[in-house]
């Protein structure tokens, strides 16, 4: 039975342990004597809930607890894996884990290198991340006045017809043990509130989507106006319902931020995470230390940006998380890896690993993404000599194919911008390109970098994510 | 891959927290079980980079008292005790809907094609095999053709409800998938494609899907100039383009709450024209061997086949019980009540309503290819999209970009364009001219509704703005 063991304890204190260490130990050192050159155990522990009102009643709330624990083994190069919800079970699945390792190496063919890790200095530390006010102890009804502070702002309009507010927050606590004898222990929390509404006005219907979030506890949620977030939602989904569609063509674009944290996500973040680099399925492969954008352009991924969604003070191979400079000026600098690309491109590892929970094997992933801030003091100035262009706000999302180089973003409103001035406001804007030509088209950046709305990122795994920098302008963008 | 006792042991978990439930003295219950077992394969850089096995589970627990509902999951059969206690205590604190209890027993016939023992017989040295022979297929079709990505895997999932209504339901199910990302990276050109296939049933060592991948990598390779004027263009979008727009879309507008609540761009339209006359849309919650069918729904009422669509004509719309309850007594609507269609996100979710299997059917003879790109002369053909997550569900509307497109003219295929945009209302372009191919493929997930759709012409309502 595999979910029945669990020393699923909710009253466990944050610097409590899960795994039974001289077990763990003992599996550990079992598969080296197996042939493994590396094994490790990782176990996520999950409490969590989420809450949800729709029109102001209470539609749903979830608390859950979820223990995931994923053994990882290297041998003769090759991987095997074995994810489980029974941690008791692990031990007993050694031997087979490190089998399938060895039956992946045994299909390798001669051309293709075995799979190697950078040397990463070895921790035994607990960091533990305290939220000022812990998830964990934040009861139903707080969360309930929150959300309906921000239902009533923003359904406070008859043609507001519906409004739906989310709540979720989680505390999550990490224990990786390796055979090369790294035991780190983390925990960090994140919390999240966001708003949905449905305006109609005779036939036409239109939905807005707003958020706010971060890494913390209650504080986060505290630290925010839902008032006006309610009121800001409000209002565009009101402009949304007299917006016309957007004009079709290149045209130059300015993107406010949450915009251009998502078209920085997509276009350049992406194709700079080195598994898909490796894996032959990126536009950047073989151009570090090119320049592949207006020399304005510098992009960074910083997992330390304390509050931004994506914050996290390990990552899921247990290095010390710090800032990836990924674009200095215009070059191509840094790509995010893991231990097994940094080895594979000859680089330093940069802690870029990260699993969705702990029944997920590591990806590299991002983290905080942002473009760093220009020398424009303000929009006006960005939009002065544009005599007919979009500026686009707010994101509904975006996705990249990273080897053709292509992406896709959308933003939730828009307006026309005309002869310097914002005139009409436009519903249902797209902007699409191509990686290595449009970060050669950003030609304008104001000088406040800072992280936006929090979002979610898909790579076959979901994590959360903060993308963010100043307002940008690109001369030349496929609006659609 | 499958334990003996799995589905014994879950059902049994489910007992105990039911009877845990009894002893509380909880009104009505509902305990849900899941417990999955697998093994996969991943695929990168035109190799086998890992294989992995495991499995996972849990239970859900949604108690209602007094027309009240909450819900909780966990691991742990020993936290079951304060999963319950958080279950009640969200119940107190949630509005009580009139008439809202938990269904009752009603005898559910089996649905075929849901299990195969095939299956639970392939271990991870047949599916590395079945990783070899793909990777031997992509390289004998074009040696410049690489797996760039992808894997391939094999699941069992044992499952079971227990409800104070009398419903003591179990099963196990059996699913086997494929996705390889192909890319031909040559003379400065990369091209790639994405497909895959799964079923719950065993799939053939290399499946169809391989060679697609390949032809739509080969077949986007050297793009030709058009031009780059946005206009209004029919698009032959392939099953394969045409689902992740769909499946935004269609499925929420169908669904009963918010058809009721004015937040589907059918609302108000019960028994009115909304689609092509020639199109009917069904929700086959019972089709042998779908993705997302089953005997019972996710709050264990039978599910059936349902037609929601008639050539043309709005006549039915998805509803589970709580969601009928409410919209009922909030005043919404005169009666509605469940037509099994509660859906479930695993053990960590409370039911909500959703489809199942949804099918899009003409009467129509259906066209091959060559029929529909004459019937098409000028325009595109379309096989994957970027960003259809960012379709808007409440109007239709979409704006995504492609770079899986070849142009059309007088009927025959030009070539490939490199990149464009493509906009419209999917209700509008659904609602006239459109015809359908005769090669129906399902697209989807298992857990959020499959999509049975062939390749779709669309003669009206989409723009196309080339890059």
């Amino acid at each position: 039975m595999v979910m029945s063991a669990s020393p699923n304890d909710e009253h466990k204190p944050s610097t409590g342990r899960y795994l039974n260490q001289s077990k763990i130990q003992s599996a550990l050192d079992h598969a080296q004597d197996l042939g493994a050159s590396y094994a490790e155990v990782r176990l996520m522990a999950i409490t969590d809930s989420s809450v949800a009102l729709r029109d102001a009643k209470l539609e749903r709330a979830i608390p859950g607890q979820e223990v995931g624990v994923t053994l990882r083994i290297l041998a003769d190069g090759a991987w095997g894996v074995h994810s489980t919800t029974d941690l008791v079970s692990l031990p007993s699945q050694i031997e087979s884990t490190v089998r399938l390792a060895k039956a992946v190496a045994a299909r390798r063919s001669s051309k293709d290198k075995p799979v190697q890790l950078a040397e990463v200095p070895i921790f035994e530390d607990e960091i533990h991340w305290k939220s000022k006010k812990d998830v964990r102890h934040t009861d139903l009804q707080t969360k309930i006045e929150h959300l309906r502070t921000l239902h009533d702002s923003a359904a406070d309009d008859d043609r507001i017809i519906s409004v739906t507010c989310g709540w979720s927050d989680e505390h999550l606590h990490t224990e990786l043990m390796t055979s090369e004898g790294m035991n780190r222990t983390w925990s960090f929390q994140r919390s999240l509130i966001n708003a949905s509404v449905t305006g109609r006005d005779g036939g036409e219907v239109v939905s807005y989507r707003t958020r706010h979030g971060g890494e913390g506890g209650l504080e986060v949620i505290e630290a925010c106006d839902l008032g006006q977030l309610g009121e800001v939602a409000r209002i565009a989904t009101l402009r949304l319902l007299k917006a016309e569609r957007a004009p079709s063509g290149k045209m130059p674009l300015i993107a406010d931020r949450d915009l251009t944290g998502v078209y920085i996500h997509e276009a350049l973040g992406h194709p700079c995470e080195a598994d898909l680099v490796a894996a032959g399925d990126s536009c950047l492969d073989g151009k570090l230390g090119q320049t592949i954008g207006n020399d304005i352009v510098t992009v960074v991924d910083d997992p330390t940006i304390r509050g931004g969604y994506g914050a996290h003070p390990i990552d899921d191979e247990g290095l010390n998380t710090r800032e990836k400079c990924l674009i200095k000026n215009g070059v191509l600098t840094e790509y995010l890896n893991h231990r097994e690309t940094a080895h594979h491109f000859g680089l330093t590892p940069n802690a870029g690993a990260r699993a969705q929970d702990g029944l997920h094997h590591p990806l590299v992933r991002m983290s905080n993404t942002l473009i760093q801030g220009g020398t424009h003091n303000d929009m006006d100035e960005l939009m002065e000599d544009i005599e007919y262009g979009v500026y686009a706000c707010g994101s509904r999302g975006g996705q990249v194919d990273t080897g053709r180089g292509s992406f896709q973003f959308a933003a939730q409103e828009a307006w026309l911008i005309e002869n310097g001035e914002l005139t009409r406001p436009l519903k249902d804007v797209s902007v699409s390109g191509l990686t290595l030509q449009i970060l050669k088209d950003v030609d304008g950046l104001t000088r406040d970098a800072q992280l936006a709305a929090p979002g979610f990122c898909g790579k076959g795994q979901t994590v959360p994510v903060g993308d963010g920098g100043p307002i940008m302008r690109i001369s030349q963008a496929l609006v659609g | 891959m499958l334990p003996d006792d799995a589905v014994d042991r879950i059902a049994e978990g489910c007992r105990q927290i039911g009877a845990l439930c009894k002893s509380q003295g909880i009104e009505q219950w509902e305990v849900v079980a899941t417990q999955s077992y697998g093994h996969s394969i991943d695929i990168e850089a035109g190799k086998i980079s890992l294989a992995a096995g495991g499995g996972e589970g849990g239970y859900g627990v949604r108690v209602v008292e007094g027309g009240r509902f909450g819900y909780a999951y966990l691991v742990d059969l020993a936290s079951a005790d304060y999963a319950l206690q958080q279950a009640r205590d969200i119940a107190k604190a949630s509005p009580s809907v009139e008439g809202f209890v938990l269904p009752s027993e009603q005898t559910a016939r089996k649905v075929g094609g849901l299990f195969d023992t095939n299956i639970l017989n392939i271990g991870p040295e047949d599916l590395l095999e079945q990783a070899d022979a793909i990777l031997s297929e992509v390289a004998s079709l074009d040696d410049r053709a690489v797996v760039t990505g992808g894997g391939l895997g094999v699941g069992a999932s044992a499952g079971a409800i227990f409800t104070s209504e009398g419903i003591e339901s179990s099963g196990v199910t059996t699913s086997h998938g494929i996705g390889v990302q192909v890319s031909i990276d040559a003379n400065d050109e990369l091209t790639s494609s994405y497909e895959g296939d799964s079923s719950r049933k065993k799939l053939k060592q290399v499946p169809d899907c391989v060679a697609v991948a390949v032809d739509w990598a080969q077949k986007t390779r050297g793009p030709i100039e058009v031009n780059t004027e946005a206009h209004d263009t029919p698009v032959l979008m392939t099953s394969e383009g045409f689902s992740p727009l769909f499946s935004m879309v269609v499925p929420s507008a169908v669904r009963g709450d918010r058809l009721v609540r004015d937040e589907s761009f059918w609302s108000g339209k019960q028994g009115e024209i909304v689609l092509a006359e020639d199109l009917s849309l069904i929700d086959d919650g019972r089709m042998e061997g779908g993705k997302s069918a089953s005997p019972r729904d996710g709050e264990g009422v039978p599910t059936r086949r349902q037609t929601l669509v008639e050539n043309g004509r709005l006549i039915g719309s998805l509803w589970s019980t709580r969601d009928a309850a409410q919209q009922v007594a909030e005043g919404r609507i005169d009666h509605a009540q469940t037509n099994g269609c509660a859906v479930r996100g695993g053990h960590q979710s409370p039911p909500y309503t959703g489809c199942s299997d949804l099918q899009m059917t003409s009467t129509r003879t259906p066209s091959t290819q060559d029929s529909l790109l004459e019937r098409m002369e000028d325009g595109y053909i379309v096989h994957s999209v970027m960003g259809a997550h960012t379709a808007n569900p409440t109007s239709g509307d979409f704006s995504v970009t492609t770079s899986t497109l070849l142009r059309v003219e007088g009927g025959e295929i030009l070539g490939p364009v490199k990149q464009a945009g493509l906009s419209g209302n999917l209700a509008k372009a659904l609602s006239s001219e459109v015809y359908l191919g005769d090669d129906v493929r399902v697209q989807g997930s298992y857990s959020s509704g499959a999509m049975h759709l062939p390749d779709v012409l669309l003669m009206q309502g989409l723009r196309i703005n080339p890059a």
